[in-house]
């Protein structure tokens, strides 16, 4: 399938290197001849060097056989006209539009269906604010994924030294209650898709199934108590801060802003009721401590700023604040965060390429989920009556190393499986695999990994 | 570095090349001779390769440096350029090690010039050995495994820029795999075609394919002593001048014709110019030999023709000895080893292209002392060329020369007379083949001392691999962590 990219920033790039690592014909265009550089130097793909606004450019990328057209570039309007001219050119591209301005995006129908026909639009700032909300809902979760409709959560968390999990083995993790299954550690740099053997260990970051209605069960059976939300500072009143300031303003939590800038302060004390709005320097410990930082159930930073907002977070912290949610949007500090202890991470890159990739597969595996750093993913897929997974004790399907079944989807009823359960025919499956294992695993299903349904 | 992984690619070459080696083995069975020599380095050059790489066969880690691919395309191409000694050793047919290394190294970087002093009357099957090293080498023994091995992913572009003889490196299709695929097409198209044509012109299909397996991939070995000129066909010899000039087109260009980019091969502004050199080129030598040496210009174009499009082709057959030539043709002809053909042929030389950016920017030079506050930009065709290919290309065109001096003082320290000297280094670092004097058309390297060998073998692969990726190894910058 032949794929055009336009923009090769983070999220064009990330894109393109989850597709190509596929076997797609990826094409990137971008005008910065040092972006382009960096895809040839680490991907097989193809680039174009030049404006993807340039019918010209789009034609020679090979628009006319394409099947995708992500426009991923900073620009609203580039990725605009990047999809009116592609829809032009080829009426049967399927077009993924990268937006910002938040009246584009509440004038969706607009851009999808009369205009330009666009198929998906992906807003990073509206999604972070949901991944915000999500994660309040489930406190104390570093991510959560939604499959089957968000009858299953994919839940990951953060283990503290202290937390009763640090040191047991997996096997030992079921007399705890709790109803569900660990798929994935990450541990540094690695992906672990464990077995009954290994052990959890304190920074790790956890990856388990459940649920919808047992989360906060077993989120209780893991961390030793549940976690409430109340009060909640917000550092930094950019769109995103101010974003998600509103949405609790909405739900009446005591919430505390705070930034530097006076003219967005006036702003957020006009256009929020409850909040309290702080002009003051976040990274500024005594700030910190007077606003009492210390005795926050949350505190999330969302300046402009990447390395601010992981010391910031840090500090926090060690003032005594219980979770910290972070943007940091530069991939590659993603494999170092839980090393230092941040909890959350939120990455508007990684959650648009997230979007897209979710949106683009829609064959047989329902839904992926990239798990940090792309190495491993937890996907969604039905099991057909040919493959050799159904009918048999899971425990005796030849499953390969790094992958595992976290839940069984039988209709209304959702199991979280052990060696004993049968798959049955048409069953929806949740599993954890590693990438290496990926095409083993479409051999098992006897699915591919496919596109568009 | 990635050693274990070096060291896994490396291999996979080794036994491609013992794989390869099956072909020559047939047909020496074909035509019932001994095929001891083949099977045993077959099954030596198979086991070896297939030792190492089940040997590394837990690499986990995948990822090719930029330096990894530069040292398994140098480390791939000195161990090819030893498996394919085998046969030579095995059958007897050299004297020593030293010799059998220089034909292997020859014929891998299409060079084409033998130390074999009689090459009628040796075994059929190692006769079609040497010529497949030419065609093996000719697109790239390592172009061929990025085609066949998928796995390499991002890695597979940077063996492919290690080994491409172009300043730019084309990708034609999104996955760099494909691209390899698709001129390894186009070339066995190529070659099929040849052999069909030169079948039809009476030629037996075995000296067809020799023929052919030497023509496209510009190296020039060929089954007869007197080269393409014991044919003593008009028809062969125009068939194989025309398929020296295609091989000296860029395959990228080939690739855009044969999916229909007629535009974009015609309207190539590195095309024109060495069309229109060779013209020139022929014209001059035909008018300067048509009475000194050939009765009229019927026989002195036909002669000049092949010559100096097998000389600037970088090929090396001979129809005529041009050492008997006036002084002026044998100049055009070393000149002619200098200049190459175009990027991304299987060509060696300096290359039309960097010729045309030289001389832009050598103009450009002048107009600045002309209008000293113009603003200049090197273009090829329309496109500007960015300043670190201008860098790479002065750098390449400066080291080529200096390579060239000092391996040409170097023979003649060794013993050779000025004339042999100077063409043999320009022959070996162009891989063109024949030279002048002692090492002319007719005559061959036996009689070359072996340190002369060695020198020679170096500017071999310095000339195939376009100097950089050999000479970044001897820095040790290179080697430190």
């Amino acid at each position: 399938m032949r794929i055009i990219i336009v923009g090769a920033g983070e999220v064009g790039y990330h894109i393109a290197k989850k597709l190509s690592e596929e076997d797609q014909d990826v094409v990137v265009i971008d005008r910065d001849p040092a972006k382009i550089r960096r895809i040839n130097e680490n991907l097989d793909v193809q680039t174009f060097l030049g404006s993807g606004t340039s019918p010209r450019m789009l034609r020679d990328a090979g628009i006319e056989e394409a099947e995708l057209l992500v426009a991923a570039t900073d620009s609203d309007e580039a990725n605009l006209v990047a999809c009116l001219l592609a829809r032009h050119l080829n009426r049967y591209v399927v077009k993924v539009a990268r937006v910002k301005n938040q009246e584009f995006v509440r004038e969706e129908d607009l851009f999808k269906k009369d205009l330009l026909g666009i198929d998906l639009i992906i807003n990073t700032r509206a999604m972070m604010v949901e991944t915000v909300l999500r994660l309040m809902e489930v406190p104390g979760a570093s991510e959560v994924i939604d499959f089957v409709g968000g009858k299953v959560k994919l839940v990951s968390f953060l283990i503290t030294p202290e937390s009763p999990l640090a040191g047991k083995a997996l096997s030992e993790i079921r007399c705890l209650g709790g109803n569900f299954l660990v798929g994935a550690i990450v541990r540094g740099h690695r992906i672990l898709i464990p077995g009954g053997r290994d052990t959890i260990q304190p920074r790790d970051l956890v990856y388990f199934v459940s649920r919808a209605g047992e989360l906060a069960e077993a989120l209780g059976a893991l961390q030793g108590g549940v976690l409430e939300m109340k009060n909640v500072m917000i550092i930094g009143a950019g769109d995103t801060g101010m974003a998600i300031a509103k949405a609790l303003d909405e739900r009446r939590l005591p919430v505390k802003l705070i930034d530097q800038d006076r003219t967005r302060c006036k702003e957020a004390a006009t256009g929020l009721d409850r909040v309290v709005v702080i002009r003051g320097d976040g990274t500024d410990r005594e700030l910190l401590r007077e606003e009492n930082a210390g005795d926050m159930d949350l505190l999330i930073s969302v300046t402009g700023d990447e390395e601010s907002n992981v010391l910031i977070s840090l500090l926090g912290k060690d003032l005594g604040a219980k979770k910290t949610i972070t943007r940091v949007s530069k991939l590659s500090y993603m494999p170092v965060v839980s090393a230092l202890g941040l909890d959350t991470v939120i990455n508007p890159r990684m959650t648009a390429v997230r979007e897209i990739l979710h949106y683009i597969r829609k064959g047989r595996i329902i839904s992926v989920a990239p798990l940090r750093e792309e190495q491993a993913e937890a996907m969604e897929a039905e099991a057909l009556e040919t493959s050799d997974i159904v009918n048999v004790p899971l425990s005796k399907v030849r499953f390969p190393r790094g992958a595992i079944v976290g839940a069984v989807i039988r209709g209304e009823e959702i199991i979280i499986p052990r060696g004993s359960t049968v798959i049955r025919p048409r069953d929806r499956l949740i599993i954890f695999a590693s990438q290496k294992v990926i095409p083993q695993l479409e051999k098992l299903l006897t699915v591919k990994l496919e596109y568009f349904g | 570095m990635n050693f274990p992984l070096v060291a896994r690619l490396v291999a996979v070459l080794c036994l491609f090349i013992g794989i390869s080696m099956a072909f020559p083995l047939a047909v020496s069975l074909h035509f019932d001779e001994a095929p001891g020599p083949l099977l045993w380095s077959l099954v030596i050059t198979c086991v070896a390769g297939g030792a190492v790489w089940m040997w590394t066969r837990d690499v986990e880690d995948t990822h090719l440096s930029h330096r990894d691919g530069v040292t398994v395309v140098a480390l791939g191409w000195a161990t090819a350029g030893l498996a394919a000694t085998l046969p030579y050793l095995f059958a007897g047919v050299v004297p020593t090690f030293t010799d059998a290394y220089f034909e292997s190294v020859s014929g891998f970087t299409t060079t084409g010039a033998s130390i074999l002093t009689q090459v009628e009357g040796l075994p059929r099957g190692l006769l079609l050995w040497r010529a497949q090293t030419q065609w093996l080498g000719g697109m790239g023994i390592i172009v061929l495994s990025v085609a066949i091995l998928p796995f390499l992913g991002v890695g597979g572009m940077q063996l492919y820029k290690a080994e491409t003889p172009s300043p730019v490196v084309d990708k034609l299709t999104p996955r760099i795999a494909d691209t390899a695929a698709a001129l390894w097409k186009v070339y066995i198209f190529l070659t099929f075609l040849e052999v069909f044509l030169l079948v039809a012109g009476d030629m037996s299909v075995y000296d067809a394919v020799c023929h052919a397996f030497t023509t496209l991939p510009t190296g020039g070995f060929s089954t007869r002593n007197a080269s393409v000129g014991a044919y003593g066909s008009a028809y062969i010899e125009y068939v194989i001048v025309l398929f020296m000039f295609l091989a000296g087109v860029s395959f990228s260009l080939h690739y855009r014709l044969a999916t229909g980019n007629w535009r974009a091969f015609l309207g190539d502004p590195e095309l024109r110019v060495y069309f229109w050199i060779t013209v020139v080129l022929v014209l001059l030598v035909t008018a300067d030999v048509a009475w000194s040496v050939y009765g009229g210009i019927g026989e002195a174009f036909r002669r000049a023709l092949f010559q100096v499009v097998s000389v600037m082709t970088t090929t090396g057959y001979a129809t005529a000895d041009f050492n008997k030539w006036p002084v002026f043709s044998q100049l055009i002809l070393f000149f002619c080893m200098f200049f190459g053909c175009m990027a991304g042929s299987t060509g060696g030389g300096l290359k039309i292209m960097r010729l045309i950016l030289l001389a832009r920017h050598a103009y450009l030079e002048i107009f600045r002392i002309i209008h000293p506050h113009a603003t200049t930009v090197v273009k090829f065709g329309s496109q500007p060329v960015p300043q670190a290919i201008m860098r790479s290309v002065w750098g390449f065109f400066l080291l080529y020369l200096a390579i060239f001096v000092l391996a040409a003082a170097a023979l003649t320290a060794l013993g050779l007379d000025m004339v042999s000297a100077l063409t043999a280094a320009a022959t070996a670092l162009g891989n063109v083949g024949p030279g002048l004097g002692s090492v002319g058309p007719m005559e061959n390297f036996a009689a070359v001392p072996a340190a002369g060998k060695w020198i020679l073998i170096v500017c071999m692969l310095l000339g195939r691999l376009e100097i950089y990726t050999i000479l970044v190894l001897f820095m040790p910058a290179f080697w430190r962590k």
